[in-house]
């Protein structure tokens, strides 16, 4: 059965962007197919992988698991989004000085996760780091690097 | 299929009266069934405009009333003295991951039904009423009979899960959650909710179509172990891809233990 779409405003990246889709349709399908926002990723589909994560409402969100027409008011930042006019956050620039991106399919995600825990949490501990990161899988299994590299923000750990 | 987003819940109860139409809380479990073509639904009737489903309510005796469209995230930040609310929290604080914890609802998980989340368990071990409304009112349902089965519950057509109200639980009792999963944030194998003062009363998440409640039990090792061998010889658990029936009757003795020994050390100081 062919679904008609449905038209909705979305604000991502701090902008208005206008959505045509089925009301079947995902966050997550709407950010990679209709908006060409790539950045963002379908890894399980099904809210276990947290490649797809990004932000709603400032939240971190399964974009799998949000359904598009319930999105609403509420604003969407994506990876594209996370560093504002600059090329990397301080975030994404840590990973990268830590040698924490390997294949880098998961790095989306792991990214949006950090940027929700340090937006409540400027110095996070271990546990804490573990925690928010939790909800996302690497299958290069390169957790140890990303976990010292979001000490090495908290200034958990000396350069 | 069609989208709905009502203000009120009279609004919401006439919208689910159509063929196959139902509620979408948190989206947590939902979305994901119908990514995975699980359920193919007529109508979704989002609850997420609706104010009057939100927000966690504290009774002059330290029970609460939870909002169906509460966050586990919200629960989990509950600070309660009293048993009841504090077992709630707990389980909350280990339901799946941040970004599900944000946005995943009591309503929608209690509505869901599955028999190895965290809150039928915990539910059922604090006496727990689960509200439900509908056209016709509002009615009360005790945990222990809302879960019929495995993602089976007492609800109607067109009627929604509209908040839980946990008691407060004996005076001076504490309350602990024990969960064996195989990762943290996966869904138990087996977990057990407790209350105890002098005596424990339990339920057994994971290990059946519903919980199973114990009421009654002393709280000392021997006692709950004991309690355990004799649920394990007495039910047939499932065996699944997380652990074979088996593996749960022999892991449930302890985790009934822990959780009761814990419990039983009493409120927050």
């Amino acid at each position: 059965m062919i679904e008609a779409n449905v038209h909705s405003v979305m604000t991502v990246n701090g902008e208005a962007r206008d959505v045509l889709a089925p009301a079947t349709a995902t966050l997550l399908d709407v950010l990679r197919d209709s908006l060409c926002l790539t950045g963002t990723k379908r890894g399980c589909n099904h809210g276990v992988c947290g490649a797809c994560t990004v932000l709603l409402d400032g939240r971190t969100a399964r974009s799998c698991l949000t359904l598009a027409a319930d999105v609403g008011e509420r604003p969407v930042t994506t990876i594209e989004g996370i560093a504002g006019d600059a090329d990397f956050s301080p975030i994404q620039r840590t990973l990268i000085a830590t040698g924490a991106i390997q294949c880098g399919f998961c790095t989306p995600g792991f990214v949006m996760a950090l940027t929700d825990l340090f937006a409540r949490d400027p110095h996070p501990d271990r546990a804490a780091i573990r925690m928010a990161l939790s909800g996302n899988l690497c299958r290069c299994s390169g957790y140890v690097k990303i976990v010292e590299a979001a000490e090495r923000l908290a200034g958990a750990v000396d350069d | 299929m069609e989208y709905i987003a009502p203000r009120t819940l009279d609004e919401a109860y006439r919208a689910l009266e159509a063929d196959e139409a139902r509620c979408l809380a948190g989206g947590q479990s939902l979305v994901a069934m119908m990514n995975l073509g699980l359920v193919a639904p007529s109508r979704l009737v989002s609850l997420r405009r609706i104010d009057a489903l939100r927000g966690i309510a504290v009774q002059p005796d330290g029970g609460v009333r939870i909002g169906a469209m509460t966050t586990h995230a919200e629960i989990a930040s509950l600070a309660s003295s009293a048993a009841g609310p504090a077992l709630l929290a707990k389980a909350a604080r280990v339901v799946a991951y941040p970004a599900v914890r944000a946005w995943g609802t009591i309503g929608g998980s209690v509505a869901h039904a599955d028999p190895s989340a965290d809150y039928p368990v915990a539910l059922v071990a604090a006496d727990a009423m689960i509200e439900i409304g509908s056209t016709s009112g509002t009615r009360l349902v005790a945990a222990q009979d809302f879960f019929r089965g495995f993602f089976e519950t007492a609800l109607a057509r067109a009627e929604i899960v509209t908040a839980v109200h946990v008691p407060a639980g004996p005076e001076g009792a504490g309350a602990a959650y024990a969960k064996l999963s195989l990762v943290v944030g996966d869904f138990a194998i087996v977990s057990v909710a407790a209350i105890a003062s002098g005596k424990a009363q339990l339920a057994v998440g994971g290990y059946g179509p519903k919980p199973i409640r114990l009421t009654g039990v002393d709280v000392a090792d021997s006692a709950l172990l004991a309690a355990g061998q004799a649920l394990a010889a007495a039910t047939d658990p499932p065996g699944d891809h997380r652990a074979s029936a088996a593996y749960r009757r022999r892991v449930v003795p302890e985790l009934i233990r822990r959780a009761a020994r814990a419990a039983s050390t009493g409120p927050p100081a």
